[in-house]
């Protein structure tokens, strides 16, 4: 049967032409992925996850409703992905527009997953010499940003890529700093207006640390705002007579959260090196254990808080930045708070670095409190010592780096806290570049005896509302959703989720490795999921 | 000239190294004292961690080897590391430790015949499985004597809830007491009473006396009792006399060939 022509006339040849053009800059516009406007507006597209945290607050909450406290209990799985190599997995994956991109430890690879069927569309894995060095952490990446059609990974040997994220293939690859000195990156980058935002691990080699802004484009570097000051600069008083402070540590490692409308990038700073034995570096040493709020087109420090003073115990402060607004003795602020490694919740006008509030969230033995200006009650006994003295938080801290969830629903901070001691060791320490540069370290006083908790507080005070009791220390990170949902894992193995008001169990899945992936939410076709890694196993679930 | 060159070298040189490794000895006695005493004993007699005072080490036949053991730890074995160590640190332990084995051990009172002679008599294989031979709800005891010191195992005979092994299965994780007794009651009345061999937030799994075992979802138990500082073996203190015991302690030392 032969088919009618169409009846209307054929265009033009260069009519036509012009046609195909557009259809291809159509589709090309299809692809253009993820512009800054929505990066900025990025909790209006709850389909997506298109920022480490869910949005530049860090909340990591996400407004879907279709899992909730009704049906979460009919939870079940939709596909899961296997990491291609052992390793610790912690990654966040991102979601855009139906494609997942994740990544996989050790060598720092980024996969792009088909959100439907788990389906793997390409993978990239950068070279990474078999000498490389990570001290510190074991080689884990805990996610990638994207920023129009660029897919940007920090690395474990020191560099950030720009992928093409269609297909992975490199566009750009910048040596952020050398490996050789212990420089290695595991965060997922911060992508801005233009820019991309990275910090470095590394405080166990004596490194000191920086806060780069790099060109997304060009991969150029534009800033880079050191956490500690050279002689004479501000803050330099606080490093003793030596010269302490060029292997002080002050790492920047985990993503930062970003205020548009103050226009302030907030980011976290690490332990001082060595960790145990503050022999060269008396004094508060200033910037590390500290949040910096810097102007995101100069990098210049706006103001800055330091939450551990002299820190003798490992307790660097880069966990979450929870930015909110909330009204304090009458009056609406802009706050942002953290649940800090050393024990204890502070919250902090974001606009000047002024401390409001804190409260002790997790077992602690080494403050009497916090002053009214937020800084540590000291007390005595409880430094690093050659035979050993048991302190709390353990050298992992009361956090680390697993992200806490701040639900806008319940107005409620949620942290796993964990519950632990360790024996603080000081011994000597020695600088060589690339080597561990530690001073001691710690026996940890665990299993039977040691605990962990997710702890709901409510986020202007740290007061706690409930807690859900976990039966060691965890490393899990919190999801919070729409659907008054609260996700959290176990170290044995558990995926579990909570009333966000309540903290009741409502559901719970045993998934063969711990949990320490960082959950994610998204919907495609109408349908919504949860994501979470256990052992080296992505898990996607439905209802 | 040369001669004499050589000479002096072979006087002066020996002296030299002997002088430095006297002080690794030293150094690495004080360090043994602050990190190690607490699981190895004093001396390193062994403790809850295995006797260093032997000649050959299981784990660490060569110095290379036990460096290391020090630097690193056993991951999951229950040897930890304590905390990093500079290099000459690490080669002033290793110097310690085997000084430790160059002294000659001290000499277990006991009878090692009449300890195994005991060890039948009490029926210790009811529980405890030696070369393959035996029963399976305590500890297998194969390569005891390498694994724990004397101390520890005398205390065990006598006192043997004081301590509970920890750190040496794999399946839970680090500082968890294995051999847990644990009581459930579930919510229908029904009572399970065995030792822990797993658990996690939502589930718990025992293995009772008759080695069945169960999986209890922890919803469904009215109690969960776990009884730390009780063991299912029995106290033979006041039940041997003390020669008897030095000799069952002797046996015990001897396994796995220490």
């Amino acid at each position: 049967m032969k088919r009618p022509m169409p009846k209307a006339q054929s265009p033009k040849p260069r009519a036509a032409l012009a046609t195909a053009v557009l259809i291809v800059i159509a589709s090309a516009s299809v692809f253009a992925q993820v512009s800054y406007q929505r990066l900025l507006n990025a909790e209006k597209e709850p389909q997506n996850w298109l920022t480490y945290g869910g949005s530049y607050k860090q909340h990591r909450y996400s407004p879907l409703t279709l899992i909730n406290r009704q049906n979460a209990g009919q939870l079940k799985l939709a596909w899961a992905y296997q990491m291609q190599r052992p390793g610790v997995v912690e990654t966040s994956p991102i979601v855009v527009d139906g494609v997942m991109y994740l990544t996989e430890p050790p060598n720092s690879t980024v996969t792009a997953l088909d959100t439907r069927s788990g389906r793997t569309l390409w993978t990239y894995t950068p070279n990474i010499p078999p000498d490389v060095i990570v001290i510190g952490s074991p080689p884990v990446n805990r996610g990638v940003a994207i920023l129009d059609d660029f897919v940007y990974v920090g690395t474990v040997h020191g560099h950030l890529i720009a992928l093409d994220a269609k297909s992975g293939t490199v566009r750009w690859d910048t040596t952020v700093e050398d490996n050789k000195h212990g420089f290695y990156l595991t965060l997922a980058p911060l992508a801005l207006d233009g820019k991309i935002i990275v910090g470095v691990s590394g405080a166990e080699t004596g490194i000191r640390g920086f806060v780069d802004a790099y060109d997304a484009k060009s991969g150029k570097l534009v800033w880079r705002t050191y956490t500690i000051p050279t002689p004479g600069e501000p803050g330099s008083e606080t490093w003793g007579k030596g010269d302490g402070w060029k292997t002080g540590g002050g790492s920047t490692w985990l993503t930062g959260s970003f205020d548009p409308e103050l226009n302030l990038l907030y980011w976290a700073t690490g332990n001082p090196a060595p960790d145990w034995n503050a022999d060269n570096r008396p004094g508060d040493n200033l910037y590390t254990d500290s949040v910096l709020a810097l102007d995101p087109a100069t990098g210049k420090m706006k103001w800055h808080f330091q939450f551990t003073p002299e820190d003798v115990h490992d307790w660097d402060a880069n966990e979450t930045l929870v930015l909110f607004d909330a009204p304090i003795n009458g009056r609406e602020r802009k706050l942002i708070a953290q649940a800090n490694r050393n024990g204890f919740y502070y919250v902090l006008d974001r606009a000047t670095g002024e401390y409001l509030a804190s409260a002790q969230y997790a077992k602690q033995t080494w403050a009497d409190g916090i002053d009214a200006k937020g800084r540590p009650i000291r007390k005595k006994g409880i430094a690093p010592s050659l035979e050993g003295t048991l302190v709390f938080p353990n050298i992992q801290g009361a956090s680390n780096w697993f992200s806490a969830s701040y639900s806008p629903q319940t107005k409620l901070f949620y942290q796993a806290a964990r519950d632990m001691g360790t024996i603080y060791y000081k011994g000597d320490a020695v600088y060589k570049p690339g080597t561990a540069f530690t001073g001691g370290g710690g026996r940890a006083v665990n299993g039977d005896v040691a605990s962990g908790a997710i702890r709901a507080l409510e986020a202007t005070t740290g007061k706690m509302k409930w807690e859900f009791p976990l039966l060691s220390p965890g490393w899990t990170s919190l999801l919070s959703t729409g659907g008054g949902l609260l996700f959290g894992g176990t170290e044995e193995g558990n995926f579990f989720a909570l009333d966000a008001e309540s903290g009741k169990p409502l559901w719970d899945i045993q998934l063969g490795g711990a949990v320490r992936g960082i959950p994610i939410a998204y919907s495609v076709d109408g349908k919504q999921y949860v994501a979470i890694a256990a052992g080296v196993t992505l898990y996607v679930f439905t209802v | 000239m040369l001669r004499v060159l050589i000479l002096v070298l072979l006087i002066v040189l020996p002296r030299a190294s002997a002088a430095q490794s006297a002080a690794d000895v030293q150094a690495g006695k004080v360090l043994f004292g602050h990190l190690c005493v607490t699981c190895h004993g004093f001396d390193g007699a062994g403790g809850a961690g295995p006797p260093l005072n032997r000649a050959k080490l299981v784990n660490a036949p060569d110095d290379a080897a036990l460096r290391t053991i020090i630097a690193d730890g056993i991951p999951n074995r229950g040897m930890p590391r304590v905390r990093r160590t500079l290099d000459g640190e690490q080669r002033a332990l290793v110097a310690y430790v085997r000084s430790l084995g160059r002294t000659a051990r001290p000499t277990t009172r006991g009878n090692t015949q009449k300890g195994s002679e005991l060890y039948a008599k009490l029926n210790c294989a009811a529980c405890h499985i030696v070369k393959g031979q035996g029963g399976t709800l305590g500890p297998e005891l194969t390569d005891i004597g390498v694994q724990r010191g004397p101390q520890y195992l005398r205390q065990a005979l006598v006192e043997p809830a004081a301590a509970l092994p920890n750190s040496t299965l794999r399946v839970q994780g680090p500082g968890y007491s294995e051999f847990l007794p644990v009581r459930v009651v579930m919510k229908d009345g029904a009572e399970v009473r065995g030792i822990r061999v797993n658990e996690d937030l939502f589930t718990i799994q025992l293995r009772d006396q008759s080695g069945k075992f169960h999986s209890i979802r922890k919803s469904n138990a009215e109690v969960i009792r776990k009884e730390t500082g009780v063991s299912l073996m029995p106290s033979f203190a006041g039940r041997m006399s003390d020669a008897e015991l030095d000799d069952l302690v002797a046996y015990l030392s001897s396994l796995g060939g220490a």
